[in-house]
């Protein structure tokens, strides 16, 4: 099967030695990864060069098996990302955020796409505000709901439960579990291995720019694994 | 690309950097220009007519020349700050990051740009000529002749052709990343107009060949020094877009 989304030995660097150094990620139909790591890992990095925000200085990055730059456009519909900031503007209504979104993504039936992920995501007090109105977490359910009103079949999601209420968390989990049983490819990074342990098919442990293993989804005392395999990693690299 | 363009529109429509700088364009520029007129017909200082210019004489042709040289500094400078905050909200928002692995090419996103505030400008431009022609009407300038509707059209067609000129101003915001970046070309831009003209560049210098033009009622610049516009605009239109397409979120 051709991974959705992929990544092939690809490398990028930035001036001051960080970045992302011979990554190899799949990311296929039904499968939800997560990827963990410290802060400074990498994480966003290698999000940025699979959307195609960063070119890789060496390897490859694929959509549906061809490189980004060759990959049609019209395969980008099918995708559905949040990476970092939520593609809110301040001056527009949650709702008219919403639209925004769906009609760059060429949504045949935005006032059915819009009225589901409101109800989806519990934004119908919220959607008639302006979203620099809306709090931190409000906003961040409407990017979120933004990158996936449209039935994506490929969703790369950067830390989406930061800021999110533990209600906004659980709306969020039941929907990438849902999205992944219809059969979408699903990357999310986050610090809460707790809360990826519960969705995640596979985890990912991303440390200075590389992967450097998987953890198990049922691995008993997962933060502690977690250092454990960071601090091995790190000694290795220091010795 | 009418998604684009929708989505461009929407956002310039909903702000307040639009809505404020669409009312400093069209009610500033106008009460400058009657506030000149008021102050010819109620003053007989003499050095304070000398100062008003070509409006001391009281008439329609007095009016519309102060207007044209109102516009030609504060219209470009309106203009530009409203250019330069399209451009570089993206990346002060973060919402740079949205615009990518879409099913449309950036290029398209930034010409979607470049075409509301095309639309965006010519209105203004055409608002500020009939308010123009409303204020200078209640003043009691007298019927409007064939001279002054020419003068009027010299006036809309100014802020049409600052559009042109302001370009690099996109350009700066998409380079430098900020509003910022671009507000301060913009600045720089009014800086050089005024020094091209001093230098005795004129019709030449594109960045001052509009105002040159209107203020000298279509004389002392020629069509083909005018029509230096298209390439200058062009090129820039070309940098902006490529600068979009092969852009990196690296910074």
């Amino acid at each position: 099967m051709t991974a959705a989304l992929a990544l092939e030995q690809a490398t990028r660097t930035f001036r001051n030695g960080s970045g992302i150094f011979d990554v190899d990620l799949e990311l296929t139909s039904g499968q939800i990864v997560a990827l963990v790591g410290l802060n400074g890992a990498g994480k966003s990095t290698l999000m940025r060069v699979l959307l195609g925000m960063l070119r890789p200085q060496s390897g490859r990055a694929l959509l549906n098996g061809d490189d980004l730059d060759s990959a049609p456009m019209s395969a980008w519909a099918r995708v559905g990302h949040l990476v970092e900031y939520p593609l809110a503007y301040g001056e527009l209504t949650a709702r008219r955020n919403l639209e925004l979104s769906a009609r760059l993504r060429g949504v045949a039936d935005v006032t059915a796409a819009i009225d589901r992920v409101i109800t989806e995501f519990a934004l119908e007090q919220y959607a008639d505000r302006r979203a620099r109105a809306l709090s931190l977490g409000n906003r961040q359910r409407v990017g979120v709901a933004a990158a996936l009103q449209h039935d994506p079949s490929t969703i790369v999601l950067d830390e989406p439960t930061n800021a999110l209420d533990p209600a906004g968390v659980i709306r969020l989990r039941e929907s990438l579990l849902r999205r992944a049983a219809d059969g979408a490819a699903i990357l999310v990074s986050s610090h809460h291995l707790d809360e990826v342990a519960r969705i995640a098919d596979r985890i990912v442990v991303m440390n200075a720019g590389r992967l450097i293993g998987d953890l198990a989804p049922d691995t008993p005392e997962i933060e502690h694994a977690f250092f454990e395999v960071v601090r091995a990693d790190d000694e290795r690299v220091s010795s | 690309m009418r998604a684009a363009i929708w989505a461009e529109a929407v956002k310039l429509a909903g702000s307040t950097v639009g809505r404020v700088g669409s009312a400093a364009i069209v009610i500033g520029i106008s009460v400058i220009s009657a506030s000149m007129l008021l102050a010819a017909a109620t003053t007989t200082d003499p050095q304070l007519l000398a100062k008003l210019g070509p409006v001391a004489a009281g008439d329609w042709r007095g009016f519309l020349l102060g207007a044209v040289q109102i516009t030609g500094a504060g219209g470009l400078g309106g203009f530009a700050v409203i250019l330069a905050w399209m451009f570089g909200r993206e990346f002060g928002d973060g919402t740079i990051a949205g615009l990518f692995a879409l099913p449309m090419r950036r290029t398209t996103i930034a010409l979607a740009k470049l075409i509301v505030y095309l639309a965006w400008a010519t209105a203004m431009s055409l608002l500020l000529a009939i308010v123009l022609a409303l204020v200078g009407t209640l003043a009691g300038l007298g019927p409007i002749g064939t001279g002054t509707l020419e003068a009027l059209a010299r006036q809309a067609a100014l802020g049409v052709m600052s559009v042109a000129i302001t370009l690099p101003v996109a350009w700066a915001a998409t380079l430098a990343r900020s509003v910022l970046g671009g507000v301060s070309v913009a600045i720089a831009l009014v800086v050089v107009a005024q020094v091209s003209v001093l230098a005795g560049l004129g019709g030449w210098m594109p960045l001052a060949a509009p105002a040159l033009w209107a203020i000298s009622l279509g004389t002392t610049v020629s069509p083909l020094q005018l029509s230096l516009l298209i390439p200058f605009g062009a090129i820039f239109v070309v940098l902006i877009t490529q600068s979009w397409r092969r852009m990196q979120l690296d910074r």
